[in-house]
């Protein structure tokens, strides 16, 4: 039998041994080793010229529901600013043109392909993973919908199937994982791209490029390789003629936020440490009550 | 020995079996991947300093040398009927009926804003221009990061232009879709073959009304520029895309980058020169420069005395600037259309002309008390 003394001794050493764990987690948070080979792409928002074709290529390689090629020559999607969603992996939207030119900018939009992915840390159970290999992917057998990764991600990129009642799931960009991994073909986006806006490679070979392009053409580029450092870093990488945040990159640190996002979700989570202490406790009570009843049982009786 | 130990040796073994084999020209490993617009250059590559800066070039930083054939290179001058009237562009067959490239229009048009450079940036040293698919490949994505595989070279060519035009990216504006019914095969070329792009008539004057308050009006005479300047179409349109004309939405000020354009010449004038509050008359040398070119002077070029448009100087109005050997007592007089008489035959120049000042009228109460010019003349009219 445990007294209610010791009950408390008990559930005390348990917590402690959680507090310490999320102390230790803290203190290294584990990064999947990445490949120094790893893809990524690169998108010159300056080349893009917004004739959409990469929604259209993304819709038809990810089975999404879309018009036909044709439908995509709308440029009314422009007059407001879209985000990926359920339906598009990717959008592209217009920003105003660059003071003295008339030709507007357009910058395509969809997941990075974080380094450090906070979704990946958020995800309880392991549904979404950052290959070693670049993309970001998600499994859909393993979510539990508990839509963490969407709170989790800084850029506004995991969507849900809030219209499929019985299997939603969560929707991103996989950079074409089943082409560029399995394949090492570039991302349908890419390939479909006319003037070769998106550039599909080794991240390492990327970063050269943009530095390369910014470097002999300072008067087109903003001098920022966007993804190079925000949020730890990127897969997909970014130049562009303006600075990121007046295309609506967010203003991140350049540690990422999968840090914290981690720290939380491993201090409760690791080793199951959470849940094992909560059946604990709850084991406990329950013996405890049943003992206490066979006690009075035992009085009555 | 410990097995890690074992397999160092093995591996050196190896590597010193492999390494005499290797030659340089037919390097196959995947840091030296073929591509094949290399393998030219790669037959005859004897040393790794044919291609590397560095002794000890490595994956992280090959140094490598920057090879001529992929900088923009533009040599020899080259006419617009050079090039072929028409290109077919039938890539993507499947997709989308052949695209035809109406080239000598363009080039036509090019002739105006700097010529063929315009869109070949690159040719051989001996001129000749090579087809875009000579180095830019056709194969679905750019097989080296540096360089735009053929789509992207296509499409950034054209798409600079006709985006700036057109203010949007139709793709339907040079792909026709292949649609059920209709082929992929022929390309309709009448509206293009044998039509020239229409000779460009320029207004003579433009008058501009600006917003700046001393002076809103900008007269712009254009055939002073080109019929008495002498001035080139590219020494100010060049680099001009089609939409300087062709785009009617913008006013015509806004289609003149006046900042540049008219600057680069009058830099160093002050806002009063273009701005004025009436139109400013044609280009009168009296006026500008205080003597008339009549009547000896009409037949000579600008440049004699101004140098080039672009490298225009302002010479001194004192005759001798020019005519140097009047300078030693040489002169007729007689030239300026006034045969001295002889009382004054003899005087030297600056006793009329006050300290050689030629351009203003001579003073004659020096000598004489009464008035004596215009009504009374020191020797008498041709
Ligand atoms: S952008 Fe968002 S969804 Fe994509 S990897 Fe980063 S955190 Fe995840
Ligand atoms: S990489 Fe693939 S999934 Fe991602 S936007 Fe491009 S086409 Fe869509
Ligand atoms: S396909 Fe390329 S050019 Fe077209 S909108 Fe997408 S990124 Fe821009």
């Amino acid at each position: 039998m445990v007294s209610r003394r010791d009950f408390f001794k008990i559930t005390g050493t348990v917590a402690g041994t959680a507090a310490l764990t999320a102390v230790g987690a803290e203190a290294s948070a584990p990064h999947p080793k990445l490949d120094p080979d790893r893809f990524g792409v690169l998108t010159d928002t300056t080349l893009c010229i917004g004739c959409r074709r990469c929604e259209w290529a993304c819709a038809e390689q990810n089975d999404l529901p879309h018009g036909d090629l044709e439908s995509f020559g709308d440029t009314s999607v422009f007059d407001l600013m879209r985000r990926p969603d359920a339906e598009s992996y990717t959008v592209v939207n217009r920003y105003s043109p660059p003071a003295g030119t008339d030709q507007p900018l357009d910058v395509k939009v969809q997941c990075l392909h974080c380094e450090h992915p906070a979704c990946v840390s958020a995800c309880i159970v392991g549904a979404l993973v950052k290959s070693p290999q670049g993309p970001v992917i998600y499994d859909a057998w393993k979510c539990i919908g508990c839509r963490y990764c969407m709170i989790a991600c800084p850029f506004q990129i995991p969507a849900y199937e809030y219209a499929d009642p019985l299997t939603p799931r969560i929707m991103k960009c996989t950079m074409c994982s089943e082409r560029t991994l399995a394949e090492g073909r570039p991302p349908a986006c890419v390939e479909m791209c006319p003037p070769e806006a998106l550039v599909f490679g080794r991240r390492s070979e990327l970063l050269e490029l943009a530095h390369r392009r910014i470097m002999e053409n300072p008067d087109r580029y903003h001098p920022e390789v966007i993804g190079e450092h925000i949020a730890g870093g990127t897969s997909w990488l970014m130049i562009t003629d303006r600075p990121a945040a007046e295309i609506d990159i967010p203003e991140l640190s350049n540690e990422s936020p999968a840090v914290i996002t981690e720290t939380i979700q491993h201090g409760i989570f690791k080793g199951f440490t959470g849940p094992l202490m909560l059946f604990g406790i709850l084991g406990i009570l329950m013996k405890s009550s049943s003992d206490k009843r066979k006690e009075k049982e035992d009085e009555n009786g | 020995m410990r097995n890690s130990s074992i397999f160092r040796l093995l591996f050196i073994g190896l590597f010193l079996i492999a390494a005499p084999n290797w030659t340089l020209g037919q390097i196959v490993d995947p840091l030296h991947p073929k591509d094949p617009r290399h393998a030219p250059a790669m037959e005859k590559v004897t040393t790794c300093a044919s291609c590397h800066k560095c002794d000890h070039p490595t994956q992280d930083d090959p140094c490598m040398i920057h090879c001529p054939r992929h900088g923009s290179h533009f040599y020899g001058q080259h006419e617009a009927d050079e090039g072929p009237e028409i290109v077919i562009i039938d890539q993507l067959a499947d997709l989308y009926r052949p695209v035809v490239f109406a080239h000598r229009l363009h080039a036509d048009m090019s002739n105006m804003t700097g010529g063929c450079e315009n869109c070949h940036h690159y040719s051989e040293q001996s001129g000749v221009i090579p087809p875009c698919r000579e180095c830019h490949d056709a194969a679905k994505g750019p097989v080296s990061l540096n360089q735009p595989a053929l789509k992207g070279a296509y499409h950034r060519q054209c798409m600079n232009c006709h985006r700036d035009w057109s203010h949007e990216s139709a793709c339907g504006f040079c792909h026709e879709q292949v649609h059920e019914g209709i082929g992929a095969a022929v390309a309709d070329t009448t509206d293009i073959v044998g039509i020239p792009h229409p000779i460009i008539e320029a207004v003579p004057t433009y008058t501009y009304e600006t917003s700046y308050e001393k002076g809103a009006l900008v007269t712009f005479h254009h055939n002073d520029h080109v019929d008495m300047f002498g001035l080139n179409c590219v020494d100010c349109h060049r680099g001009d895309s089609c939409s300087r004309c062709h785009d009617t939405g913008k006013s015509q000020v806004q289609r003149l980058n006046h900042l540049t354009t008219c600057c680069a010449c009058h830099g160093e004038r002050n806002c009063a020169f273009c701005h004025t509050t009436d139109p400013k008359p044609m280009f009168e040398h009296t006026h500008t420069a205080g003597w008339a070119l009549d009547p000896h002077h009409t037949d000579v070029a600008c440049n004699t005395c101004h140098g080039s448009p672009q490298d225009f100087r302002t010479p001194s109005d004192k005759c001798t600037s020019c005519h140097i050997h009047w300078e030693d007592g040489a002169f007729d007089h007689k030239v300026t259309g006034l045969v001295l008489s002889e009382d004054h035959l003899d005087l030297d120049c600056s006793d009329c002309h006050l300290e050689m000042d030629f351009g203003t009228r001579p003073s004659c109460e020096d000598c004489h008390d009464e008035p004596m010019l215009p009504d009374k003349l020191p020797g008498t009219r041709l």
